[in-house]
C-alpha cells in the first residue's frame, strides 16, 4: 500500500467517522449569515453529539425489536457507507466494496430501518414523516441510480474508484453527459440530505416533518446515532458529488487536496439554496425529482448516441 | 341616539312594523348604540329580517343579571343594534341557523352561563372541554385517520388543540380546541370601575393591546356620554395603526416561516422589531401596553419626536418595500400560496369572517370605514385584485393594508401628539358598544355598566371571529400545508383565553 492509499483511507476513515458532522454545521452557521443572524458555530453538532452521548436513551412502552435496533442498523448502513465510498481513485478496499449500487441499497436500508422503528412506535408524527419519506424515496432512489448510470457509462464501471478516475481531468466534461448527471444527482443529494426544496431540517412544525419524524421518539445515544447518520449521509453524498459529478483532478493527492475545497463550496451553495428557496408543495418534490431522472435519462441517451 | 331599555321595548313591540326597526341607518355623529328588547316569539323574525335588510351579525352574549341574552347587528354605516331576549326556563331561540357565526358565542355562553340555546343541537361544548365526544364532530368512513396536534406544541405557540380527520395526508375536517388557558377576565372585571376595567381588557391579549383598549374606552365613553376631541381620536387612531404595522409585518414574517423561507422570515422579522422599537420611542412600550385610558390619552410627542417617528417609518417603509418585492419575485415561495386554506366570499360571510381575511375573500368590509370616534377622513378598503380568499390573497391583503397603514401614519404624525380627553356630547346609556378594526378583524366590545362599575363586559376580538374560518379553511388540504394556512391568518389565542 503506497503513501497515497493510505493516506486516502485515512482521511475516508477519519473524515466519514469524525469530520461528518462538521457538513451540517457549516451549512447551519452559513445559513444562519447568509440570514443576518448570528448563528450557531459550525462545530454545534459535535456538542449535540456530546450532549446526547451522555444522556441516557428512553424505551417506548410496547415497542419491539424494531425501535430498539433501529439506531444501530442505521448507524451501521451508514457506517458501512462511508467505507464503501471512496475519496480518490486509488483508495484503498476496507471490505465492503466500492459498488454504486451496494451504496444505494445502504442508503435504503437505513430508510426501510427507520420506517420500521416509526411504524413499531405508532407515533403519528413519525409514521407521517416515515410515510412521507419513502413516498419521496421511490423518485430518490431512481434519480440516484440513473445519475450514476450516466457516471457508469462515461467511466465504463460501477466501481466507484472506476467511476472517479473515469471523471476525473478535462476529458470527461468534453460533452454534456456528466453535467446531465450532474444536474440530476444534485437533486438527489438535497433530497439524500433533507434539506430544503424538500425538506426543512430547521423546522419543529410537527406537521410538516420529513426525515425528523421518525426521530421524535428517540433520545439519548439512539439520538446521537441517528444524528451522526444524518452527518454521514451528508458526507456520503457530498463526497461522492464532489469526486464524480463536479470536475477534479486525476492525480490521488491532487483529489485529496481538492476535496474539503469542494465539500466546503457544496456545504455553502446548500447553505444558498435553503436560504432562498421556500420548501415545495410536498407533492412537487416527486416531479422535482422525475425531472431530475429525466435529465439524467437524456445524459444516458446523449452518451449512447454517442455525443460524449 | 342611546335610548333607554324598557321604553324601547315598547315603541318596538308597539310599532308592528319589525322592518322599519331593522333598516340600517347610519349611526348618531359618534357612533350610538340602539338597544331594541324583543320577546322570544319575535326575536328570530327580528334578526332575519335585520340580517336580509344588510345587518351583519356581531355576536351574541350574556346581559348582566343573566336573565337576558343580546345580540348584536352591525350596520355597513356604522349603526350598531343590541337585539335583546329574554332568558325563559335557562333558555333562549338558537340564531346559529340564521347566522353561523353565532356558533362560538353560543357555546361560549352555554359553557360559560349555562344559558340553553333551543335549536342549536348538537349544542358541542367550547370552554368547558369534556370529552372527545363532547367537543368533536364524528366522523366515520374507511381509511380515516386522525391526528392530534397539541395544546403543547415544538415551538413558541400558544396554547392550542387540532384534530385533523384525515384520508392519507388530505384533511377531511378540523376540529380545533381553544381555551386552555382562559381566564375569565370578563367576569373578573364585573364590579371593577368603568376606569379600573381598562386594565382587565387591556390583558387579554399582547398583540392586541391597542385594538382591544379603544374598544373598551369607545365602549365605557359611550355608557358615560362622552365623545372624543379631535386630538383624542387622532392619538387612538396612531395607537391603532402603528399596532396594525407591527401586526402585519409580523404575519408577512409568520408566512414565510410557513413553507421555510428562513430570508423572507427573518427579514420582515427584522421589520417588525423596527415597528416595535418606533412604539418603544413614542409610548415607552413595544406593544404600545399602557396608552389607552377611559375618557382621555396621556401620550405626549412633542415635535422633535413626532419627526423621529415619521423619518423612522419613511425609511422602515422604504425596506419593507424592498422586501415585499423580493417575495412576490420568489418563484419557489410564491409557488405554494395560490389555493392552500380558501375560504370563498360566500363561506367568509356566512362564517362571519372579518379583517384582512374577509377582505381577501372580496368583502370589502372595514369597521374604519364608518369609525366616526376615530380619525380616518374618507377611508376606503382595499381588497386584492384577486380576492381568491387563500393563502397567496391573504398575503397580498397584508401588503395591501401596509401602504395604507404607512400612508396613514405618515397623515397622522403631521403634527405633535398631546395630551386629549373626551367631551360631554351625547346621552350616556347603560350599554355602550365599542367597534374597532384589529390588525385581525373587527373587535367589539360591549359594557354594561350601572353608570359607575362594570356589570358585564364583553370581548369579541377578531380572532375570535375568525377561528371558525381557519377550520374551515382546513379541509380539502394536505397536512403539510395547515402550518401555512394557519399562519396566513395569524390569530391570537389569548384573545380567545380572556
Amino acid at each position: 500500500m503506497n503513501a497515497v492509499t493510505t493516506a486516502a483511507g485515512t482521511a475516508q476513515l477519519v473524515g466519514g467517522v469524525a469530520l461528518a458532522p462538521l457538513l451540517p454545521g457549516l451549512v447551519q452557521h452559513w445559513k444562519a449569515r447568509l440570514q443576518g443572524r448570528r448563528g450557531p458555530s459550525p462545530v454545534q453538532p459535535y456538542r449535540e453529539l456530546r450532549r446526547l452521548w451522555a444522556k441516557s436513551t428512553v424505551t417506548v412502552e410496547g415497542t419491539g425489536v424494531l425501535y430498539r435496533l433501529a439506531p444501530s442498523v442505521i448507524a451501521a448502513s451508514l457506517g458501512a457507507a462511508v467505507l464503501l465510498v471512496p475519496l480518490t481513485a486509488d483508495a484503498p478496499a476496507l471490505g465492503v466494496g466500492h459498488d454504486v449500487l451496494a451504496l444505494a441499497g445502504l442508503l435504503a436500508l437505513a430508510r426501510f430501518a427507520a420506517a420500521a422503528s416509526a411504524w413499531d412506535t405508532a407515533n403519528g408524527f413519525s409514521l407521517m414523516g416515515a410515510s412521507r419519506d419513502l413516498m419521496i424515496a421511490v423518485f430518490v432512489e431512481g434519480t440516484m441510480v440513473l445519475s450514476f448510470a450516466v457516471a457508469a457509462l462515461v467511466a465504463g464501471t460501477t466501481d466507484l474508484r472506476g467511476l472517479i478516475a473515469g471523471t476525473a481531468g478535462t476529458a470527461a466534461w468534453a460533452g454534456p453527459v456528466l453535467a446531465l448527471g450532474g444536474v440530476a444527482f444534485a437533486l438527489v443529494a438535497i433530497a439524500e440530505t433533507g434539506r430544503q426544496p424538500v425538506d426543512n431540517p430547521d423546522t419543529h412544525l410537527e406537521l410538516t416533518m420529513v426525515h425528523e419524524g421518525p426521530l421524535l421518539e428517540y433520545a439519548g445515544r439512539d439520538l446521537a446515532y441517528l444524528h451522526w447518520a444524518m452527518a454521514a449521509r451528508h458526507w456520503v453524498v457530498l463526497v461522492l458529488a464532489a469526486q464524480v459529478f463536479v470536475p477534479h483532478p486525476a492525480g490521488g493527492w491532487a483529489q485529496l487536496a481538492l476535496l474539503p475545497i469542494t465539500l466546503g463550496v457544496l456545504c455553502a451553495v446548500l447553505a444558498l439554496t435553503e436560504t432562498l428557496l421556500a420548501k415545495a408543495r410536498i407533492l412537487l418534490v416527486p416531479r422535482l425529482l422525475a425531472a431530475g431522472a429525466l435529465v439524467a435519462l437524456l445524459g444516458i441517451t446523449a452518451r449512447l448516441a454517442g455525443i460524449s | 341616539m342611546t335610548i333607554g331599555t324598557t321604553g324601547r321595548t315598547e315603541a318596538i313591540e308597539s310599532r308592528g312594523n319589525p322592518g322599519a326597526v331593522a333598516r340600517p341607518r347610519v349611526g348618531g355623529s359618534v357612533g350610538t348604540v340602539e338597544i331594541a328588547e324583543v320577546g322570544t316569539m319575535t326575536y328570530r323574525s327580528r334578526l332575519t329580517e335585520a340580517l336580509a335588510a344588510g345587518w351583519r351579525y356581531g355576536g351574541t352574549h350574556v346581559a348582566a343579571g343573566g336573565d337576558r341574552v343580546r345580540t348584536l347587528l352591525t350596520a355597513p354605516g356604522g349603526a350598531t343594534l343590541l337585539l335583546g331576549v329574554p332568558v325563559e326556563g335557562g333558555k333562549v331561540p338558537t340564531v346559529v341557523d340564521l347566522a353561523p357565526a353565532a356558533c362560538w358565542d353560543e357555546r361560549e355562553a352555554a359553557d360559560l352561563h349555562g344559558i340553553g340555546f333551543i335549536g342549536h343541537a348538537p349544542l358541542r361544548s367550547l370552554v368547558d372541554h369534556g370529552d372527545l365526544g363532547r367537543w368533536t364532530v364524528p366522523v366515520a368512513g374507511t381509511d380515516l385517520c386522525q391526528v392530534a396536534v397539541g395544546p403543547i406544541h415544538a415551538g413558541v405557540i400558544e396554547s392550542g388543540h387540532f384534530r385533523f380527520h384525515l384520508v392519507g395526508d388530505r384533511i377531511l375536517h378540523l376540529d380545533a380546541r381553544l381555551f386552555y388557558k382562559h381566564r375569565g377576565l370578563e367576569r373578573a372585571a364585573e364590579g371593577s370601575t368603568l376606569d379600573r376595567g381598562a386594565a382587565y381588557v387591556a390583558r387579554a391579549c399582547g398583540a392586541c393591546a391597542v385594538a382591544n383598549g379603544v374598544a373598551y374606552a369607545h365602549a365605557c365613553e359611550q355608557v358615560l356620554g362622552l365623545v372624543p376631541t379631535p386630538a383624542l381620536s387622532r392619538a387612538r387612531t396612531l395607537l391603532l395603526e402603528l399596532e396594525r404595522l407591527w401586526s402585519h409585518l409580523n404575519d408577512v414574517a409568520a408566512i414565510c416561516a410557513g413553507v421555510g423561507l428562513a430570508a423572507g422570515n427573518t427579514r420582515f422579522a427584522g421589520f417588525t422589531e423596527r415597528a416595535r422599537r418606533v412604539n418603544a420611542e413614542l409610548s415607552g412600550h413595544r406593544f404600545l401596553f399602557g396608552t389607552v385610558r377611559v375618557g382621555g390619552n396621556d401620550l405626549v410627542a412633542d415635535g422633535g419626536q413626532v419627526r423621529a417617528v415619521r423619518a423612522a417609518l419613511d425609511a422602515l417603509r422604504v425596506e419593507v418595500t424592498s422586501g415585499w418585492r423580493e417575495l412576490m419575485f420568489n418563484a419557489s415561495f410564491q409557488d405554494r400560496l395560490p389555493g392552500a386554506g380558501v375560504v370563498a366570499t360566500e363561506a367568509a360571510r356566512r362564517l362571519g369572517t372579518v379583517g384582512p381575511a374577509a377582505r381577501a375573500a372580496g368583502l370589502a368590509e372595514d369597521v374604519r370605514t364608518a369609525s366616526p370616534r376615530l380619525h380616518y377622513p374618507g377611508f376606503r378598503p382595499v381588497v386584492p385584485d384577486r380576492a381568491t380568499g387563500d393563502v397567496r390573497a391573504r398575503l397580498e391583503q397584508r401588503g395591501l393594508e401596509l401602504w395604507q397603514t404607512f400612508d396613514l401614519l405618515d397623515g397622522l404624525l403631521d403634527r405633535p401628539v398631546e395630551p386629549a380627553t373626551a367631551e360631554r356630547g351625547a346621552p350616556p346609556g347603560p350599554i355602550g358598544v365599542g367597534r374597532v378594526e384589529s390588525p385581525r378583524g373587527a373587535t367589539t366590545c360591549v359594557v354594561e355598566s350601572d353608570g359607575a362599575r362594570v356589570t358585564r363586559l364583553r370581548l369579541r376580538t377578531g380572532s375570535y371571529a375568525n377561528w371558525p374560518s381557519v377550520a374551515a379553511a382546513a379541509p380539502g388540504n394536505l397536512l403539510v400545508d395547515f402550518p401555512l394556512i394557519n399562519k396566513s391568518f395569524e390569530l391570537c389565542y389569548a384573545c380567545a383565553d380572556r
